[in-house]
């Protein structure tokens, strides 16, 4: 416990110096500013960002670009309560009482009671990761290399298990995926793999080129089929603060969707949003007025939202502790921080503590920074919520083309930008989700290497290599999931969750 | 743009050949083939030291299994459930053009078949910005043509200026030319001051005639 306070301490040293606050405020800004525009999620808003966190040190581009997460999470259920269009998954449910409470004219309380369940949730959740990091990492560390390739084809089954839609559709993209990323100069020899001669796959697939054109680039084109819809926000948004009526009702839902939320978010997959789901599922059991759910209760914001939040960084768990991604956008963050020479995993906690508790602490810091931003000047949100679609995908596109430029002076990686748009757009019009390739790209290298190397310590045999206790349980788990994923009551209840947060 | 038949009617059934899921499923396959075929040269080892070409070979296996059973889903699909590959044409395709001529000339260089000159930002800049709008369903030349210079304007000075990154500004006879008569910086900075400058001057002279025409 002593520990724990003095980790914290030493993580605010780290945040609260003038330019790591500066930091995680331009994140938080920008995050919201985006995550409030109409038509871009979280995971495109980090794939369009991550090249400006490149010209900081680590500590500061990490806490930014988580900055950029909750923020754009935090931007997607204002327009959700607002305007009836949930940015992403996660505030889907965000839209049903939300919206129903604004066209009751009380727009403001549910605004105020998502930001005040939000903070709180926050708060519950940097706890939860600062106790369990230290005894995860420890965890992790003694894990060999055979209970390390079992653990990551957990995730990766659990993760396209829980995201919904096709389970063979998801699978091909993992493979491809995993494939794309032995692509390049082998990691043991240096011989060029599957490059076809040319020099430009030498180096590989890189992350961000990657997802800027999956996500970035392909989410533009997918929304320009669509004719351009003008968002009716009403400007009465009415009292921020809710009244001591609405706390005594909220509060109740706020603790649980903290608890589920953080819990939820630990496990790989898709947490964000299946928490909200399993929080409004819960707060509609467990109310004495269930009738009153989609038609304006309160509840059914708090729950959820809060739940989100604590989903949204106890999703950082996996990554910060076991150096394992289970979103895609948390592959993006992983992918961020190697760029910057922190490989993700236990050894952060050693190697580069300052770090670690560093952006720790920044996610309450900007949790309440979100409170501050968000609700004196909710105002400033709702008009750039009418900023036109038009004017608005031709910045992103110079934006993107400047921001990956910037990264190498490559020009080559902008063409390439263009072609992975391409690339995202046929996935999307052929119904493949793309998150799953992201983290195959991302995880691809790990799971040849600790292939590798765990079967060299068990000599060879295969039997002592998935006979080992862990591996065998993990390697079982899998096996449940992937195939409970195929019975026809699960598969059912699948389809609701589409879309990685 | 698509236009709808009109009077929607109960929907057709899709032929085998243009559903997603089959198509879907041979890309898998045709990826699976090439990934295999790039493996061949690799060394396979065994099972127990595995090599650089054990895992692209195991994969591109696992990968047509994978994607022969998407295409046998596509073509088993009870017809309700089936679904058409469309595609709209002409605003990907110029995005995409926005983001090629970003790549091409930004810097310029030599692409294999073509080599390109450096143009820089100044003139990269608003052409994206435009070629890109033009992607819309209802062009606004106005209000593109205000963005481009506003925009690039706004990125020289957070990118380049702020930010310290290395872009090419002018292009390159003129680069030469002011970056030793002005200084790099002044160039610079002149650069998107006057771009900033032109941006606030269409943006009164479209607007404002407009107001006046209007009455």
């Amino acid at each position: 416990m002593a520990d724990l306070f003095h980790n914290l301490y030493m993580g605010f040293s780290v945040i609260l110096s003038f330019e790591n606050v500066l930091l995680c405020f331009i994140g938080c800004f920008v995050g919201t500013l985006i995550g409030v525009l109409p038509g871009i999620g979280p995971l495109a808003t980090i794939a369009i960002l991550m090249p400006i966190t490149y010209n900081t040190e680590p500590v500061g581009a990490l806490i930014m670009l988580a900055g950029i997460y909750y923020g754009s999470q935090y931007g997607g259920s204002t327009t959700a309560i607002l305007v009836n269009m949930p940015g992403e998954s996660s505030s889907i449910v965000t839209a049903l009482d939300g919206h129903a409470m604004a066209r009751q004219g009380r727009a403001g309380k549910a605004l105020g009671i998502a930001a005040i369940g939000s903070f709180v949730a926050g708060t519950f959740a940097t706890l939860v990761i600062a106790a369990t990091a230290l005894p995860l990492s420890d965890l992790a560390l003694s894990l060999t290399a055979g209970n390390y390739f079992a653990l990551m084809l957990l995730g990766l089954s659990l993760a396209i298990v829980l995201a919904g839609g096709s389970l063979l559709k998801a699978m091909g993209m993992l493979i491809t995926g995993v494939m794309m990323a032995l692509v390049g100069a082998d990691q043991v020899t240096g011989e060029p793999r599957l490059t076809f001669g040319t020099d430009i796959l030498y180096n590989g697939f890189d992350i961000a080129i990657v997802s800027m054109g999956l996500f970035g680039i392909a989410e533009i084109l997918r929304n320009l089929e669509a004719r351009e819809q003008r968002p009716v926000v009403s400007n009465f948004i009415g009292s921020l603060l809710p009244n001591r009526k609405d706390i005594a009702e909220a509060s109740g839902a706020i603790a649980r969707g903290s608890l589920l939320g953080a819990l939820i978010g630990i496990i790989p997959g898709n947490g964000a949003t299946l928490s909200t789901f399993a929080s409004y599922a819960l707060e509609k059991r467990v109310s004495r007025h269930p009738e009153r759910f989609g038609k304006g209760a309160i509840q059914g914001v708090a729950g959820p939202e809060s739940a989100n939040n604590a989903a949204a960084q106890t999703t950082f768990v996996p990554l910060l502790t076991l150096g394992l991604p289970s979103t895609a956008t948390m592959a993006l963050v992983g992918g961020a921080m190697t760029l910057h020479g922190v490989i993700p995993g236990p050894q952060v906690i050693a190697k580069h503590p300052d770090l670690f508790w560093g952006v720790i602490t920044s996610m309450w810091v900007g949790n309440l920074m979100l409170v501050i931003i968000n609700l004196p000047l909710i105002s400033i949100w709702v008009k750039f919520l009418k900023v036109p679609y038009h004017l608005l995908f031709p910045m992103i596109v110079l934006f993107c083309c400047v921001g990956m430029y910037s990264v190498n002076a490559r020009p080559s990686d902008v063409l390439q930008v263009a072609v992975f748009g391409i690339v995202g757009y046929l996935l999307s019009k052929l119904r493949f989700e793309a998150a799953p390739l992201l983290l195959g790209l991302v995880l691809g290298g790990m799971l040849e290497d600790n292939l590798r190397r765990g079967l060299i310590l068990s000599e060879g045999s295969i039997g002592t290599f998935i006979g080992e206790p862990l591996t065998l349980v993990t390697l079982g788990i899998t096996g449940i999931a992937l195939g409970s994923a195929l019975l026809p009551v699960i598969r059912k209840r699948r389809v609701y969750l589409v879309e990685d947060a | 743009m698509i236009i709808e038949p009109a009077g929607e009617q109960r929907p057709r059934p899709v032929p085998r050949f243009a559903r997603v899921d089959v198509i879907g499923g041979l890309l898998l396959m045709t990826i699976a083939l090439l990934v295999w075929f790039g493996a061949i040269e690799l060394e396979f080892g065994t099972i127990t030291d595995i090599r650089s070409g054990t895992l692209p070979t195991i994969l591109s296996i696992a990968l047509a299994i994978v994607g022969l059973g998407v295409v046998l889903q596509g073509l088993f699909q009870p017809p309700g459930s089936s679904e058409r590959l469309e595609l709209t044409i002409r605003p990907t395709a110029l995005i995409i053009l926005s983001i090629g001529v970003f790549g091409l000339f930004i810097r310029g260089g030599n692409f294999g078949l073509l080599s390109t000159p450096q143009l820089g930002l100044l003139v990269v800049g608003p052409l994206t910005v435009f070629i890109a709008g033009c992607a819309a369903d209802r062009v606004r030349v106005r209000s593109l043509v205000v963005l481009a210079f506003g925009l690039t304007s706004a990125l020289l000075l957070i990118f380049v200026d702020v930010l310290a990154v290395n872009i090419p500004v002018y292009p390159k006879a003129i680069a030469d030319v002011l970056n030793t008569s002005l200084g790099e910086y002044f160039a610079l900075r002149a650069g998107y001051v006057v771009y900033a400058m032109i941006a606030l001057g269409l943006y009164l002279i479209l607007y404002m005639s407009a107001e006046r025409k209007r009455g």
